[in-house]
């Protein structure tokens, strides 16, 4: 599906550098720590990770969200404007109309005492003008865009008397209202049961295809990243470590946590009783971090020098890039990994076994 | 079942918990119920894992909650090594509560969070002494190094603990009791995808080491599939399917099973489930559609659907047990 052409051009959304830090009472938390990517015109990026590794934060930067103590720099260019200085500005209809955005949980992003047709009616009030009457018209088709049933009936229930995965549509509606040219979701189907995220994910696909949008995935999930997205960004400890086409980063990774997330998960077409390869360790702390590969001490390819400074994204926006030094599938991440296994250690003393790991 | 029936229960001497025709309702006011659990039958035989798996409000909390008790029984019975849990009271059912032990969904707040870890797992040893093995350093030491929690950090309390380390901990204090049954609800669904493979690894290690018996419930299908011999697939309170793992996620002849494997966003999928498109919309549970429950989303309902609730029977020879008037046709490999 992806077509070439269309990446020719300028980009829609181009995120450079982008650090944003949080101080707390405990320290200064470093959430996210230099991110860069691309996202052009028509596009889906799927932005994956774990809790703490900064893709949340990061949507919500795009989205000036953010808490006023987060200290923000790095640049963010929407159609060739700047938007952090747009959301300095306080301008009135760019968040929400151009680029919009549909949270996890959708019965706290929908107001539990006005009627579902109401909030969608607001957004087109206040952004576009629509009167009262107009803009009741427009939610009733929007909730028909969306595929939720009898539309008429809907418009004036409450979102308590809605199911989960119909909320979710409303939600998806209330984003949609003012034409975006970049939806940002995040987490969209992760508080809904699997059938009914299968039916959402083909809403926002279609939709996205439709309408010629640009879509911004943030999941936990490999699965949902893998079937709906064009591009692929691994982040960990508030960084991205590795992105790529979405063919090449789930069958030609490089990074190790991209491989061993992968190894990690139960799949279903496992056997039964398939032991599975757990990571070691847990996440990294992100306040004072340590200045080494923050996934070092979890890696079995690990060597002294992932524990003598941060290695950045290789190659050029666009590419598959990874930010690794042992990179898996490589030679010389072969040797790091033979090395190891000969040592039984990694060089940020992880024991590593002939099934840890794996690589080649 | 989206039915009832019988022919799913085993007549086996190691059959350890037996569950039959088990009715839970909750009252919803006005003299409406909800029928979470509507005659649910299955057994699990001594060491096997049994995984019940289904979406939200298909019951599989609720019928893990009735049998140790925690929600009443409303009709039915929950034979344990031959005793009738349902109709316990009092110093019986205490009795029996050692032997039957839960881990939860939400690690933390499973927790009491004003307690030093060391005694919340030690907790069950103090309340039952010598009845069961006497409170000892040693062994609480024994049970923390056998979950992966250094027994240095016993006087810590569970905020200062990651959530994979506090479930951890819950496995420790379910397992102080020395248990025969280790019920498990949704035990990963709240951790990092990174945690989980430790997790889950962990509770089949324990499982040999410890000779549990395992009920495991979760809405995860790889997850269920991973950790069970045999399994149940539970729809609006009834069951739709149930027998061996394998044989049902490569054999699935339940439509609801075969939507939900359909759905898995999976990065390479190889089940072949090509019809399996169903609505969204869950019926209401406090009045559940007549004859099959599913018929209302199901892609191969028919007229009887509506009207005649599916008895369970067996597909060709296998473990396997299918509640539907149009099951998906089986090969029966020959042997």
């Amino acid at each position: 599906m992806a077509d070439q052409a269309a990446s020719a051009g300028a980009p829609l959304l181009s995120v450079r550098d982008l650090h944003v830090r949080f101080p707390t009472e405990r320290g200064t938390v470093n959430a996210v720590n230099g991110v860069s990517f691309d996202l052009y015109e028509g596009k889906t990026l799927a932005i994956v990770g774990e809790s703490g590794s900064g893709k949340s934060v990061t949507a919500k930067t795009l989205m000036n969200l953010l808490p006023r103590t987060a200290r923000v720099s790095g640049e963010v260019t929407y159609d060739g404007k700047d938007v952090r200085a747009l959301a300095a500005g306080k301008v009135k209809h760019f968040f929400g109309v151009q680029m919009t955005m549909v949270f996890q949980d959708p019965m706290t992003s929908l107001n539990p005492v006005k009627k579902v047709g109401e909030q969608i009616a607001e957004t087109l009030r206040y952004h576009l003008g629509r009167s009262r009457g107009e803009a009741l018209a427009e939610a009733r088709e929007l909730l028909n865009v969306v595929g939720i049933p009898e539309p008429a009936r809907r418009v004036s229930q409450y979102p308590h008397e809605l199911s989960g995965g119909l909320r979710q549509r409303v939600v998806i509606a209330m984003a949609l209202a003012c034409q975006p040219r970049l939806l940002i979701a995040d987490e969209p189907t992760t508080a809904v049961d699997v059938t009914v995220q299968k039916h959402l994910l083909d809403l926002l696909d279609g939709l996205r295809r439709d309408r010629g949008m640009s879509m911004i995935l943030i999941t936990h999930d490999l699965g949902v990243a893998h079937g709906r997205a064009d591009d692929v960004a691994v982040m960990y400890a508030g960084r991205v470590v590795e992105t790529a086409d979405a063919r090449s980063l789930f069958f030609d990774m490089r990074h190790p946590y991209t491989e061993a997330l992968l190894r990690s998960i139960p799949r279903i077409d496992d056997p039964v009783h398939h032991r599975l390869d757990p990571i070691p360790g847990r996440p990294p702390e992100l306040i004072d971090p340590p200045d080494e590969c923050a996934f070092a001490p979890r890696c079995v390819y690990a060597q002294a020098d992932c524990l003598g400074g941060v290695p950045t994204l290789s190659g050029l926006v666009g590419l598959h890039r990874f930010a690794c030094l042992h990179p898996t599938g490589t030679e010389r991440g072969m040797a790091a990994m033979a090395a190891n296994r000969a040592a039984g250690t990694t060089a940020a003393g992880l024991a590593v076994t002939d099934r840890g790991g794996g690589g080649g | 079942m989206a039915g009832t029936g019988h022919a799913q229960l085993r007549d086996r001497d190691d059959v350890l918990l037996r569950v039959e025709d088990l009715v839970v309702h909750f009252p919803a006011g006005r003299r409406s119920v909800v029928h979470a659990v509507s005659e649910v039958s299955f057994d699990v035989a001594e060491g096997e894992t049994l995984g019940i798996v289904g979406e939200s409000g298909c019951g599989k909390s609720t019928v893990a909650r009735a049998i140790i008790r925690l929600v009443d029984i409303t009709a039915g019975e929950v034979l344990y090594a031959g005793q009738d849990l349902a109709g316990l009271e009092g110093e019986d059912l205490r009795g029996v509560r050692p032997q039957v032990q839960m881990i939860f969904q939400d690690p933390i707040s499973s927790l009491n969070p004003r307690r030093r870890v060391r005694d919340v797992i030690a907790e069950g040893l103090a309340v039952w002494g010598d009845d069961i093995g006497s409170w000892s350093r040693d062994r609480i030491d024994e049970l923390m190094d056998a979950v992966g929690v250094e027994a240095k950090y016993g006087a810590r309390r569970p905020h200062e603990f990651s959530g994979g380390q506090c479930q951890r901990i819950g496995i420790a204090r379910a397992l102080a009791l020395d248990p025969k049954v280790l019920i498990c609800d949704e035990p990963v669904s709240a951790l990092d995808v990174s945690i989980q493979a430790q997790i889950l690894n962990l509770l089949q290690d324990m499982k040999r080491r410890y000779g549990l018996t395992v009920l495991f419930i979760s809405h995860d299908l790889s997850v269920v599939k991973n950790v069970s011999d045999r399994i149940v697939v539970m729809y609006l309170g009834k069951v739709c399917e149930i027998g061996d793992t394998a044989e049902i996620y490569s054999h699935p002849a339940h439509p609801y099973t075969r939507a939900l494997l359909a759905s898995i966003p999976e990065p390479a999928p190889t089940v072949d489930v090509s019809e399996g498109d169903i609505g969204d919309e869950l019926p209401s549970a406090t009045d559940p559609p007549g004859g099959c429950r599913f018929h209302t989303r199901c892609p191969r309902a028919t007229g009887i659907c509506g009207e005649v609730e599916p008895v369970s029977e067996q597909v060709g020879d296998a473990d396997h047990y299918v509640a539907c008037h149009h099951p998906v046709a089986v090969q029966v490999t020959a042997r």
